[in-house]
């Protein structure tokens, strides 16, 4: 039975497809119509799903889409008649989109993708609930989902058993964690839907010294839900995000690109501490009501790894599971296990242990694309290539890592990622100025074997899909200086042997060579753009970068 | 051919006309690619929904979904395995036996039509042997699979037109195509530079034969000919599923091996092909006169477009024959190579 799933026409559009059960194929379409967090039909990632999953569009038994339009739609105009008159040009705006395919999803698949299948739609955090636990190694789990906003509501909590989800409890728009995070990341100059893992960073920076005014423009019961005062911010009228009033509290506004000062900070150290504190509430609430062990987490704003981690310090729960396509993406397969498991009452048979759900290119496509470019490239066996690119490494060198089946979420975890040496005190700057032209005050994440991970940072549970942000051991801060951010956390990524042999064996490599387990991780790609696809992609963001070599598979490329 | 004098990206063979290389060895037509006749993406590898939009327009719509230009080659064959049992569509096999089809590929048709329960219609006819013998026998530069494919067209689209069919469906893989596969019509494009000389010469024998011969009266100077005048009776589209599909031969030619018990020729050129006898003339004279074969010009295409190996290429372009293979073809058209 194949079940496809589908996101889209919000951002971070994505398609996943589900056969008997295990999920075969799943990516977003940004990787593929290069347009970073693509909100389009994701005709491209259907296609791959489809063609990668050996099926034909005629054998698709189901289709899921990840929320309910006209529920969501329902909202949306209800919300533009409260804002009326400052809401009308925003309406206008948007409403054709709404007409044209957002209401007509059906119509939509049938004419541009010849699939004519019923669609069924749940609602979207149901959606990011079952993306977290049907496809979790838990056989009961509490799940907490929050973002933005799905229909109505903006966090959800529930409790997974089997293949069953039971929704307990919603907190609706416009109470909105997620609302109030992006609102502070605009007002912070960053870019809505882009910059919030950029204020996640910023905050290690700063004081949470906004924190009590946060508590007063938004009041939190006991149970940990909220209510935000709707004077501060601007959520209807398709402006800015923050009120006057937000801004006669708080200061004025930083400009995009401006210079970033000590305010700056604390506002993001202060919505950050704000974020934790709800999240912690809720989730210490949701593990005394229900009583279950474990924990599974979905939605945007669980891609905030210092948030995740401080909650499974704090809240009682002893195993958390976040699945890797945290935010809107992971709807895709939400929908799709939920079809399969809970609405057709198929057991669950599928453990998402790794991310790599995306195309792959094989070694002769590869050879073929190198020996049509202008660039010198040599082949290597496995073992060579590991101990060479390791040393390389070792001598600082950046290196572009391409391999097997692109990852699924906005994370690279070892397939496209941009690898370097984590023990030079310098190597943030290098990174920065020779590849990703990133902000200064943004840390570089570690990927770690997972069996010496505890050696070196205060994780609590296996981190694969770099959701997780802890403490670096006191002991190691100073061995690995480029990974270690201003608070002294990291960002983790454990790699496992099992689900990623090729880039263990890497880091096994380097460890061999300097005694540190660990390399910089960072997506392959350049400021602005989405991660790298196919190997065309990865060979001309390495021409346009000072990367100094770029591995694809078993070819070294080097300038 | 002197190894010296193939372009050392592709594998096209310098003729200091339509093809040149520079002084790395790198011939004109891949300096244009590389500057900027590279497609993206998606023009390399049109979506398989963009096809199957343009099926499901016309499904139903005429007694038969498609026909499938069938030569019994692998790309073909396939092709027509991927519109019955991917597609599910209503699909007419039809293949043409001008007398020189090899015995391997009438048979893998055959075969394939049965095994796919598609109707099949085989038409036989030595209408253009004549011209075959005639362009031999005056030492014609024009290329002989170009009027035969011109031929074939015609006929082709005549028979869509008889049954009232929108698609025309060939076995052309994506180096088979022009750059626009989705609007790809032609297997040699006259505009492709590398087409231009057999094009000219190929044109103006016709342009003349035409003339002094009654039978070919209206025979189309051209494919672009061919299909502009059937357009005026009968709309069609004309594509192939290998421009939308990610599957590399090898996986498809297992799948009809297994499912279809297709057989390559015993002896074809290129290797690996079940192209006909008249073929190893048509290759032998392009040699001769242009340096290269269409075949050189779909292969270079394909290495540049990274689907296939450039040594695997020039493996599968070595000849393979000599003039004993020659002369018992050209016997059956009275004709004798010295």
């Amino acid at each position: 039975m194949n079940v496809l799933g589908v996101s889209c026409y919000y951002h971070d559009a994505a398609a996943c497809l589900i056969k008997d059960g295990h999920v075969v194929a799943a990516a977003q379409e940004e990787r593929f119509n290069r347009r970073k967090f693509s909100a389009q039909l994701p005709v491209c990632a259907i296609n791959y799903c489809v063609q990668a999953g050996g099926i034909a569009f005629n054998d698709i038994d189901y289709v899921g889409f990840y929320e309910k339009p006209f529920l969501k739609f329902s909202r949306v105009l209800i919300n533009h008649l409260k804002a009326y008159p400052f809401s009308l040009s925003n309406f206008l705006k948007t409403t054709p989109e709404w007409l044209k395919d957002r209401l007509v999803l059906p119509l939509v698949l049938k004419k541009e993708l010849g699939i004519k299948k019923e669609v069924f739609f749940i609602k979207h955090h149901l959606s990011h609930a079952a993306s977290a636990f049907l496809v979790s190694p838990f056989e009961k789990a509490a799940i907490l989902t929050a973002d933005g906003v799905g229909e109505w509501a903006t966090l959800s909590c529930g409790l997974g058993e089997g293949n069953s989800i039971k929704i307990v409890k919603e907190i609706h728009y416009p109470d909105s964690l997620g609302l109030l995070y992006t609102a502070i990341t605009t007002y912070l100059g960053f870019k809505a839907l882009a910059g919030e893992g950029k204020v996640m960073g910023l905050a290690a920076y700063g004081k949470p010294v906004y924190l009590d005014k946060f508590r007063k423009i938004v009041a939190v019961n006991p149970d940990g839900s909220f209510q935000i005062d709707e004077c501060y911010f601007g959520f209807n009228r398709g402006g800015r995000m923050y009120s006057d009033r937000f801004v006669k509290m708080f200061g004025p506004a930083r400009e995009p690109e401006g210079k970033i000062d000590e305010r700056h900070s604390d506002m993001a150290a202060s919505v950050q501490a704000f974020t934790e504190e709800v999240l912690i509430s809720i989730a210490r609430n949701l593990n005394a009501q229900l009583g279950v062990k474990n924990l599974c987490l979905a939605g945007g704003l669980f891609l905030n790894c210092v948030a995740n981690h401080k909650i499974l310090e704090n809240t009682g729960f002893e195993k958390i599971f976040v699945q890797p396509a945290a935010g809107d993406s992971g709807g895709a397969l939400g929908v799709a296990a939920y079809i399969y498991n809970t609405f057709l009452n198929n057991p669950r048979n599928f453990v998402m242990k790794h991310a790599y759900l995306g195309p792959e290119f094989s070694q002769g496509h590869i050879k073929r694309i190198l020996r049509m470019s202008d660039l010198n490239f040599k082949e290597f066996n496995e073992q060579e290539l590991y101990a060479y690119v390791a040393g390389k490494i070792a001598k600082n060198k950046i290196v572009g890592w391409f391999q097997g089946r692109m990852e699924f979420g906005p994370r690279a975890l070892g397939n496209r990622s941009i690898l370097a040496n984590p023990c030079n005190p310098e190597m943030k700057e290098l990174l920065n100025s020779k590849v990703k032209k990133r902000e200064q005050f943004r840390p570089y994440a570690p990927a770690v074997l997972a069996e010496r991970s505890r050696e070196f940072f205060a994780l609590k549970d296996d981190s694969p899909f770099m959701l997780l942000a802890c403490a670096v051991r006191e002991d190691k801060k100073k061995l690995i200086p480029a990974v270690t951010h201003v608070d002294t956390t990291a960002r983790v990524q454990t790699v496992a042997q099992g689900s990623n042999p090729r880039f263990w064996q890497l880091i096994k490599a380097f460890e061999k060579i300097t005694g540190v387990p660990i390399l910089i991780n960072t997506s392959f790609n350049l400021r602005g753009e989405p991660i790298v696809c196919s190997p065309e992609e990865a060979i001309e963001c390495f021409k346009n970068s000072e990367m100094d070599i770029l591995v694809l598979e078993n070819f070294v490329l080097e300038k | 051919m002197e190894k010296s004098k193939i372009c050392r990206r592709c594998v096209l063979v310098e003729n200091g006309v339509d093809v040149r290389l520079n002084q790395e060895g790198v011939c004109n037509i891949c300096l244009d690619y590389s500057e900027g006749g590279k497609t993206d993406n998606l023009q390399r590898n049109p979506l398989e929904s963009g096809f199957i939009k343009i099926l499901n327009k016309t499904k139903g719509k005429g007694e038969y979904d498609c026909l499938v230009m069938c030569s019994g080659g692998k790309d073909s064959t396939a092709a027509l395995y991927f519109m019955k049992k991917r597609y599910k569509l209503n699909a007419l096999a039809f293949t043409f036996d001008h007398s020189f089809e090899s015995k391997e590929a009438l048979e893998n048709v055959k075969n394939a039509a049965e095994a796919l329960k598609a109707d099949f219609l085989y038409f036989k006819s030595e209408f253009m042997k004549e011209m075959f013998c005639d362009i031999l026998k005056n030492n014609s530069k024009a290329v002989l699979c170009h009027v035969c494919s011109i031929w074939y067209m015609d006929i082709v689209l005549k028979t869509a037109a008889r049954f009232k069919i929108p698609v025309i469906i060939g076995g052309w893989t994506k180096g088979q195509c022009s750059r626009k596969a989705e609007s790809a019509r032609e297997r040699f494009d006259e505009k492709e530079k590398e087409f231009a000389s057999m094009s000219k010469e190929t044109k103006e024998f016709l342009n003349m034969y035409k003339k002094t011969n009654p039978k070919y009266r209206d025979f189309p100077l051209s494919m672009r000919e061919a299909i502009t005048r059937a357009g005026k009776k009968h709309k069609c589209v004309i594509l192939s599923p290998h421009w939308f599909l990610p599957f590399e031969s090898e996986e498809y030619v297992e799948i009809i091996k297994r499912e279809l018990g297709w057989k390559y020729a015993a002896l074809s050129y290129p290797a690996k092909s079940t192209n006909c006898e008249l073929n190893f003339i048509s290759v032998y004279n392009s040699i001769k006169y242009f340096g290269y074969t269409h075949y050189h010009v779909e292969m270079a295409k394909m290495v540049r477009e990274g689907v296939l190996d450039r040594e695997e290429a020039l493996k599968n372009l070595e000849i393979n024959f000599d003039k004993t293979l020659l002369n018992k073809i050209a016997a059956k058209l009275d004709y004798r190579f010295d």
